[in-house]
């Protein structure tokens, strides 16, 4: 089967021996480290989008405010990601607790492109509302319980290999 | 000689019914992990917004009081969290833990940290606008991001080194 050649091709490559062999405990602690910067600071866009906090400010300010910290954030983290799974891919692969993982972040991502493309559009209208109408309500809400998860089951993986 | 000091306490909370209990089961621990890793990223994920604010950065507008203020609940329940799950992990294994050279770094950076924040930090980020010079509130945010993330460094530390 292909990907399992293309995983043990990986997991044998310079950088997976050199993961295994030594970077992992700081490519790790980055990855986990870097939560403060990706999911710290979008937990407080959604907050703000359910209307939890700094609701005197227009949704904007947090936005624009937290996306350059936040894209960084998830930068490190999709960068730092990919060489644990490199580290140990076949298994990794196989984890349904990894599977879970990634689905959680594709609906997350998903969830985000669906309030981009619909609620978000008319932001203007209900920017400095104290809170923010039912879509973007329910779109903050869903992150916020997406990323948790997404945390929970990144914890769990450590268990599941 | 501190640490000495503390020894006998260790031993009894090692010794005590509740920690072999919590001590017992992995899936316990791990749901106690899951929590810590949610406290902190409010935590952090909040100090990294009131401290970049004070670097003229992130969230920006008024004054840096009114931010923190507005964050200040949250933060207090992601530090509580974090306390608390840190604890209750600790009281599982406490006797090993405490043994760790990592695990007494961190113990001694979380205590400056916390220090920090609630003396210092805590003034600069909620004076009244222009009461600290520009370089005071940045070297001060600077300062509380460094200190909490040796703590978080070193937390990862005790798990691989």
């Amino acid at each position: 089967m292909p990907v399992a050649e293309w995983l043990a091709a990986l997991e044998h490559s310079g950088i997976g021996e050199a993961m295994r062999e030594s970077w992992f405990p700081y490519v790790e602690g980055t990855h986990v480290l870097a939560l403060a910067l990706s999911v710290g600071t979008i937990v407080w866009f959604d907050l703000r989008l359910v209307g939890a906090a700094m609701r005197t400010r227009p949704v904007s300010e947090i936005y624009q405010g937290l996306k350059p910290w936040m894209l960084t954030g998830f930068a490190v983290m999709f960068a730092t990601g990919a060489l644990l799974f490199v580290a140990h891919a076949t298994k990794v692969y196989e984890s349904q607790v990894f599977r879970a993982k990634a689905a959680l972040l594709l609906l997350a991502g998903v969830n985000m492109l669906v309030f981009h493309l619909t609620i978000d559009r008319r932001r203007a209208a209900w920017n400095e509302m104290p809170v923010p109408p039912m879509a973007a309500r329910v779109a903050g809400l869903l992150s916020l319980l997406l990323w948790l998860s997404v945390i929970a089951a990144g914890r769990m993986l450590a268990y599941d290999l | 000689m501190v640490w000495e000091a503390l020894q006998p306490v260790v031993n009894w909370i090692d010794a005590s019914a509740f920690a072999r209990w919590l001590g017992q089961s992995e899936a316990r621990i791990a749901a106690l992990f899951v929590l810590h890793l949610v406290g902190l990223t409010l935590w952090l994920g909040g100090t990294l917004v009131v401290g970049l604010r004070l670097l003229g950065s992130g969230v920006r507008s008024g004054p840096v009081a009114n931010l923190s203020r507005e964050l200040a609940p949250w933060r207090t329940a992601g530090l509580t969290l974090a306390l608390v799950s840190g604890s209750l992990i600790f009281t599982g294994g406490a006797v090993s833990y405490f043994e760790g050279a990592w695990f007494r770094r961190k113990m001694a950076l979380l205590l400056m940290a916390l220090v920090f924040n609630f003396t210092w930090f805590r003034t600069v980020a909620n004076a009244r606008e222009g009461q600290f010079g520009e370089w005071t509130n940045r070297v001060t945010a600077g300062v509380a991001l460094l200190l909490w993330l040796g703590v978080g460094a070193a937390g990862r530390a005790i798990a691989f080194f």
